[in-house]
């Protein structure tokens, strides 16, 4: 039976090669765009090294505050340390929370004697390698002691590494970071700027800088966010309410001096992060799904209409063909049937087709794609097959495939399949 | 002929249907995104207010006791005095033209601060930028006066102490130029008990390319401190942009190290607006590709459509040329078909379109969703492309029915 679909499709696209690659590239054109929508969407949320436990994650990128005497102001921002550590770090429930920069900055590093280059720093804490899996190819990160120290130390990317010294096995050697020495704690991996929250270039203790030192409001904002990493997504709800109770108790101790600090609930998790650009704004994950929604629909929607109507005039030529499989006994249901698992068969070539077009694409574009907003860094956004293609990205790909097919063979073959013998076995369809 | 072709159409209604549902569903998504660019390019293309054609900043950097380099307890005297010599020495440069200081008042800049202009009883908009910058600044990015002050003039006023501010500040609330209102005493700051002269109305600055300048206010005022934080600005000669930042990185450890000063970065206006945009630069690009998908669609149904029709067809057109109808004609009688399908939906999607502009759901404009020339040059615009789109599509099997041999096909038959 299966084998007659697929010798029925080969023969319908040898008999109409023009109209068969008409169809073929409507489908294909669909998928194609409709997984670029897909791949947009996945390489802000789906997992991939360093940050394998994006569905683990709630962030608190900014933090938002105001005062008794501001009336309706408040600041936004990034927060100092003093309150991260307070309103988050402190937390129970969750398997670990780090403190870091909010933004890369880019940074002068030379070996001494020689040219600076521009690299993207990081500050982090030490927590801050068990919450992201980098892969290190030398050394290991600075741990508690140093951090605690405010030893200058830093974990360098491969590409730094080879810049700086020619060769990536420098664990212990010395450059100048800001003109001030760092020792070189462990050699990591590249890491692509789509990981937005563990990217950078060079990473340090932010105790060993004087970053900390730059807050305002009486040193409730500064310059740092934090990531929390749950034991498991079910947690997310208890860490919400520890997290609220926290926020409660510290609101009492800094409401002495006027202050209160707006939540606009965070922490967000991944998704919700990832379209949370202004700090004084709560995005609005349901409006975002929404229009993704919509775009996906007219990307169904209308090349199943062309598709339809070709399917439709196909069909026309096939009439006696329906009418001698009627007249034999195959029931109506059978004959649609027939008809769209014919269409599938076609359909699911093509959307190989616009798939393997759309990942060509988002490597070869990947700069036009995947292009950050509000992003500092000038370094392209580099793509490889662990952050393009997950198990999802070709379910998501084979259940449009089946949505476009059955949208544009579901009603001409329900059409073809309620002609009459008759009139199918003489030729005409209505 | 129009006559027949309309019976010819709804003879073959079932598969028109098709063709005719999916126009009239092109026809107002492209509306929709076409209406998007339009107001995108419309606001693009206004005058901006500054320029940073050959524009650069330059970020400095402070050491720090963990340097071997530091220079302990400094006073902020001393910092401010380490600055203006590292301006002297960036202005000595034979390619510099001008440089200034500024807090967050560069264009493209994600900070920004606001204040309030006061004159008798008029106030600005709530979303007024302050700009507290050298006298230089407006060099730097070309402010342009609406009485024509040059950079260097507008410059002068902000040295005497003088404010300048956007020509626009009271006209949307009291419909009131500035320029009317150049030498008169205003109040900032929030503070009453000193008064500032208006030095000169400022042509609108934009806040972004994608900021309209009805909605864009600023004024800006001399900043006499210096200090770190501050941002460094610099206007490099036409024509020495070339290897301009390399060439200053290169000198910058032997020329720009003074007390605990360094430059540790320098970005170019060009990348610093690139960054700054790209969220609204990657809407375009979406709204773009759509398009493309759409045209492409149409482009696809009416190959595939048409080609059947031209095939189904053979003896009528056969029949045509033998009753002497030229190639040209059976031509322009299948691109009409097809046209006239478009012309058809058109009044239907206009309704559409217009219904949508009336719920707000599309762009927005000059405060608005729906003014009626941009809805009919968007509708037309759209009805543009996708008549181009027919022509092709249907132009490829109408060149394939031009070439019927009239007796071979009524043979055939």
């Amino acid at each position: 039976m299966i084998r007659q679909y697929f010798n029925q499709a080969w023969a319908q696209l040898r008999q109409q090669s023009l109209i068969s690659a008409v169809g073929i590239a409507g489908t294909a054109l669909a998928i194609f765009l409709i997984m670029l929508v897909v791949m947009m969407q996945q390489v802000k949320v789906a997992p991939f090294a360093p940050e394998s436990n994006r569905d683990r994650f709630l962030h608190v990128h900014y933090m938002s505050i105001t005062n008794a005497a501001w009336g309706d102001g408040s600041s936004n921002g990034p927060m100092s340390v003093t309150t991260a550590r307070e309103c988050f770090q402190t937390l129970t429930t969750p398997e670990a929370v780090t403190i870091y920069s909010s933004i890369v900055v880019s940074t002068p590093v030379n070996l001494s004697g020689q040219p600076a280059m521009g690299i993207d720093l990081m500050q982090t804490d030490d927590v801050f390698w068990r919450v992201f899996d980098f892969s290190f190819i030398a050394g290991k990160p600075y741990d508690k002691a140093s951090f605690d120290a405010g030893l200058p130390v830093a974990v360098v990317t491969e590409s730094v590494a080879k810049k700086l010294f020619q060769r990536t096995d420098v664990e212990g050697r010395e450059f100048l970071l800001n003109h001030a020495p760092y020792k070189v704690a462990g050699v990591v991996k590249d890491v692509s700027t789509l990981a937005t929250t563990a990217y950078g270039q060079v990473w340090v203790p932010y105790t060993s800088t004087e970053l900390t030192k730059t807050t305002w409001c009486n040193d409730h904002m500064g310059m740092m966010s934090c990531t929390i990493l749950a034991r498991d997504r079910k947690d997310f709800d208890a860490i919400r309410s520890e997290v609220e109770r926290r926020k409660q108790e510290y609101n009492a101790l800094v409401g002495s001096n006027g202050y209160e600090f707006i939540y606009r609930n965070r922490p967000y998790d991944q998704e919700k992060n990832a379209i949370a650009f202004s700090a004084n704004q709560e995005p609005d994950v349901e409006q975002a799904r929404r229009q993704r929604l919509i775009i996906f629909v007219i990307l169904l929607v209308v090349p199943a209409i062309n598709l339809s109507s070709m399917t439709q005039s196909r069909l026309r030529q096939r009439v006696s063909e329906i009418g001698v499989r009627r007249a034999f006994g195959s029931t109506r249901l059978e004959l649609m049937g027939q008809i769209i698992a014919e269409n599938l068969v076609v359909t699911l070539m093509a959307g190989l087709l616009g798939l393997l077009l759309s990942v060509a694409f988002a490597y070869l574009g990947n700069s036009i794609l995947f292009a950050q907003e509000y992003s500092q860094t000038l370094n392209p956004p580099a793509v490889d097959a662990d952050i393009l293609l997950h198990a999802s990205t070709f379910g998501w790909a084979l259940l449009f495939c089946f949505l476009l097919n059955l949208l544009s063979s579901g009603i001409p073959a329900w059409h073809a399949s309620r002609t009459s013998i008759v009139n199918a076995l003489g030729g005409k369809m209505h | 002929m129009t006559k027949k072709l309309f019976i010819q159409i709804k003879n073959e209604w079932r598969s028109n249907l098709w063709l005719a549902l999916e126009l009239l569903l092109v026809s107002v998504v492209m509306w929709y995104v076409v209406d998007y660019l339009y107001t995108r390019a419309a606001t693009y293309l206004e005058p901006r207010g500054f320029d940073i054609e050959h524009c650069y900043l330059i970020e400095l950097g402070e050491l720090t006791s963990k340097s071997p380099d530091y220079v302990p307890d400094k006073t902020q005297e001393e910092t401010h005095a380490d600055i203006s010599e590292l301006l002297e020495r960036l202005r000595r440069r034979p390619e510099v033209e001008a440089v200034s200081l500024s807090q967050n008042s560069y264009p493209y800049n994600g900070s920004s601060s606001t204040g309030d202009v006061r004159y008798d009883t008029l106030r600005s908009p709530e979303w007024t930028i302050r700009r507290m910058v050298t006298p230089d600044f407006v060099r730097v990015f070309r402010y342009q006066g609406t009485r024509g002050e040059t950079p260097e003039q507008l410059a002068e006023m902000l040295d005497r102490n003088e404010f300048l501010a956007s020509d626009n500040l009271y006209n949307r609330r009291y419909g009131v130029r500035l320029t009317d209102l150049v030498g008169k005493p205003f109040q900032l700051f929030g503070d009453t008990t000193r008064s500032y002269k208006l030095g000169a109305a400022l042509q609108v600055v934009r806040y972004s390319d994608f900021e309209e300048a009805r909605a864009s206010y600023c004024f800006l005022f001399k900043q006499s401190f210096y200090y770190v934080g501050l941002e460094l600005c610099v206007r490099v000669r036409e024509g020495h942009d070339h290897d301009f930042i390399a060439n200053l990185k290169k000198d910058s450890e032997s020329q720009f190290r003074i007390g605990n000063l360094f430059i540790s970065e320098i970005r170019s206006f060009k990348d610093i607006r690139r960054n700054f945009q790209q969220a609204r630069t990657n809407v375009v690009r979406d709204y773009v590709m759509g398009m493309g998908f759409l045209l492409l669609n149409i482009f696809l149904g009416l190959l595939g459509t048409f080609w059947f029709r031209t095939q189904q067809r053979r003896s009528e057109i056969a029949l045509h040329k033998a009753h002497g109808a030229t190639d040209r004609a059976v031509f322009c009688r299948l691109l009409t078909e097809g046209l006239l399908l478009l012309a058809v939906v058109t009044p239907i999607a206009l309704l559409l379109d217009w219904s949508l502009a009336n719920a707000e759901l599309n762009a927005w404009r000059n405060g608005t969703t729906l003014e009626w020339d941009r809805l009919l040059i968007c509708a037309a615009i759209s009805l543009l492309l996708m008549a181009t789109m027919i022509v092709v599509g249907i132009g490829i099997p109408a060149r394939r029915a031009m070439r019927i041999q009239p007796a071979e096909a009524l043979h055939e038959e």
